[in-house]
């Protein structure tokens, strides 16, 4: 769904900077402005501190918003994370959003079926928020490498969403992947209005689309790509979207997404 | 101390501006997507993204990727066509009172020519700048721009079918730049802009795949900047049309280096994606240094290189 929403670029300082699993931090800044318009999905475009060298901005959903604050979970993956990472309490930032676009959530799902796989869930948290608090039964599905590393299991649980873990060294949960745990859950659970909201790895979006499709289950992804400006105007994140027409059309991450129906995306 | 206030009004190549700040084409969109921002009223004229015959598809992805200080891009042209944007994004840019430059692209002069036509008829549009950096179908995508019998060619064209001020927007894939520029100007060029994106690329060594689909980009950003400046100063010496100076402004003193080098205005491009303020910040940066040099206007700054 689009959404014509105003964005900001704001400096702001770090409230906190935690580490919440293994290779993976929770930062949390005041951005009133950022915090009144953010929708499930929608994601800031954050300025690295200069002395990085790196020119880019990085792009992260909006984890949760709670008053003025914002947070954002990340993984740890290059240079830009790791300089993130470093920041300590009162370190300034500068931070651009809201951006993109957000989930459909109505008609409410019964369930909801909500997939993330590693640092993925981070972009479904605020949409398993809205789902709750529009009434809306949920389930959550958490996938990661190990124990861990295993992310949002107790913030999902502390919404009332009944939550399903799946780790590839077996150490907690289901031993294997999390659309081995989907393929399940669509098995075992009575399904009445389900919908598939997924972000997670390239791969793992796949296996989701299709056993979407297989299931018949409309699915939403959040998408991921390399960005540059977050507004539109570079086309370089973009994502091959099939058209009703029958061709199809680059669309971008940062303003036509980053969420698109699963059967849209030509992989 | 003195209190000169200084003007940045002037015109270039026969576009009245308020300042000699532009955007780049392809780092603006069409002036929209900013406005949250800026105050498109006060740019010194806005160029839009690339604009061809027909909307262009675009390349496959990865389309960019960052490098030290720069980014390489292989967007591949991706635009909604000149009729598009007539109907869809020059009516939006008319509320505003600031010039509207069209960057134009095209894979053969016809398709240059069509365009030229369209927005020359069209209400809305100040000046036309050419980028001749496409690949010439006719010429096994050899770029125009690297050519001086064909951007002869295409200049003169071109020229031939529109009033408006006519901007040529150079390639620094070339080996001189100023028999390129020397062409454009004889063609009938009323300024240059100078530069393109510097031909570049860049390799995933753990997969051997190089980091763009298309294999090889544009460089843009901080990086390209000595090469730039090179350019304007050459092409300043060359020609005596004059130079819309870009590639690599991030502030105000950037602009200032590449007034001294030839350049009559500026543009920015990269650094609207790293601040979205940039191209303001550029106007005010340009307006403090001619505050604290006593300074009336930026005329008498441009191609004042003192060559020791
Ligand atoms: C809309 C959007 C929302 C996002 N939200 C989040 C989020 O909430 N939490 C989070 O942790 N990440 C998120 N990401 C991914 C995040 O932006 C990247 O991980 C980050 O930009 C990496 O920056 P870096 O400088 O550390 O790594 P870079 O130096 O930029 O990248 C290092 C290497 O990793 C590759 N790479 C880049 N991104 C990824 C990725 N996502 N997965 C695997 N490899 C990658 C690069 O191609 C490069 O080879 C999001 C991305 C988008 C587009
Ligand atoms: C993503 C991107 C898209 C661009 N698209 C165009 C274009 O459509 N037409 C054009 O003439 N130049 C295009 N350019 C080149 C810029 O206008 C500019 O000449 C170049 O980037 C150098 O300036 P900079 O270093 O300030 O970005 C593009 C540059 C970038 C980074």
């Amino acid at each position: 769904m689009l959404v014509p929403t105003k964005k900001f670029d704001l400096p702001t300082e770090v409230i906190s900077n935690e580490l919440v699993a293994e290779n993976h931090y929770l930062l949390r800044c005041s951005c009133p402005e950022i915090a009144a318009g953010a929708l499930p999905g929608q994601f800031i475009h954050v300025l690295i501190p200069q002395g990085s060298g790196l020119l880019l901005r990085r792009p992260f959903t909006i984890y949760t918003v709670e008053g003025d604050e914002i947070t954002m979970l990340y993984q740890l993956i290059g240079e830009g994370t790791n300089v993130l990472s470093s920041l300590k309490r009162s370190d300034s930032i500068r931070v651009l959003g809201p951006l993109g676009n957000t989930f459909e959530i109505s008609p409410a799902p019964d369930p909801a079926v909500i997939v993330g796989g590693g640092a993925g869930i981070a972009s479904l948290m605020l949409l398993a928020a809205a789902l709750r608090e529009n009434g809306a039964h949920a389930l959550g599905l958490v996938g990661s490498m190990n124990s861990a590393r295993l992310l949002s299991v107790e913030d999902l649980e502390a919404i009332g969403i009944e939550t399903y873990i799946a780790t590839d060294d077996g150490s907690v949960g289901h031993h294997g992947f999390v659309t081995e745990l989907l393929m399940e859950i669509l098995e075992t659970h009575e399904m009445k209005n389900p919908q598939i909201y997924a972000c997670g790895p390239d791969g793992m979006l796949r296996v989701v689309t299709k056993i979407a499709l297989d299931y018949r289950i409309p699915a939403q992804l959040a998408m991921e790509n390399r960005m540059g400006c977050a507004l539109g105007v570079c086309l370089g994140c973009v994502c091959k979207v099939r058209m009703p027409s029958g061709g199809f059309e680059y669309q971008r991450v940062c303003t036509e997404g980053p969420v698109f129906n699963a059967e849209d995306i030509i992989w | 101390m003195n209190n000169i206030q200084p003007s940045l009004e002037i015109d270039v190549a026969g576009i009245r501006m308020k300042n000699p700040v532009m955007t780049a084409s392809g780092t603006f969109g069409y002036g929209s997507e900013y406005v949250d921002f800026i105050d498109l009223n006060k740019l010194g004229a806005v160029v839009v993204k690339g604009i061809t015959s027909v909307p262009w598809a675009g390349n496959s992805m990865p389309r960019i990727f960052e490098t030290p200080s720069g980014m390489l891009n292989a967007i591949g042209l991706q635009n909604v066509g000149v009729d598009g944007f007539i109907d869809k994004k020059l009516p939006y840019l008319r509320n505003f009172d600031v010039p509207v430059i069209v960057n134009i692209c095209g894979e053969q002069v016809g398709e240059y020519l069509e365009v030229t036509e369209k927005l020359d008829a069209a209400d809305g549009v100040a000046a036309i700048e050419l980028n001749i950096s496409c690949p010439n179908l006719h010429c096994g995508g050899m770029s125009f721009g690297v050519d001086p019998k064909l951007t002869d060619e295409l200049v003169k064209g071109v020229r031939g079918k529109t009033t408006l001020p006519l901007l040529v927007k150079l390639s620094p894939n070339v080996t001189d730049i100023t028999v390129i520029a020397r062409a454009a100007e004889g063609a009938g060029a009323d300024g240059l802009s100078v530069i393109n994106t510097a031909l570049g690329m860049a390799i995933d060594i753990n997969t051997r795949r190089p980091q763009l689909a298309n294999v090889t980009g544009g460089l843009s950003g901080p990086a390209i900047k000595p090469i730039a400046l090179r350019m304007v100063w050459q092409v300043y010496n060359a020609v005596s049309i004059p130079i819309i100076g870009m590639g690599g402004i991030m502030n105000g003193e950037d602009a200032i280096e590449f007034c001294i080098a030839g350049a009559a205005a500026v543009a920015v491009g990269t650094a609207n994606f790293i601040n979205p303020r940039a191209s303001l910040d550029v106007v005010e940066g340009i307006t403090e240094y001619l505050e604290r040099h006593g300074m009336r206007s930026i005329e008498k700054l441009v191609g004042s290189l003192e060559v020791p």
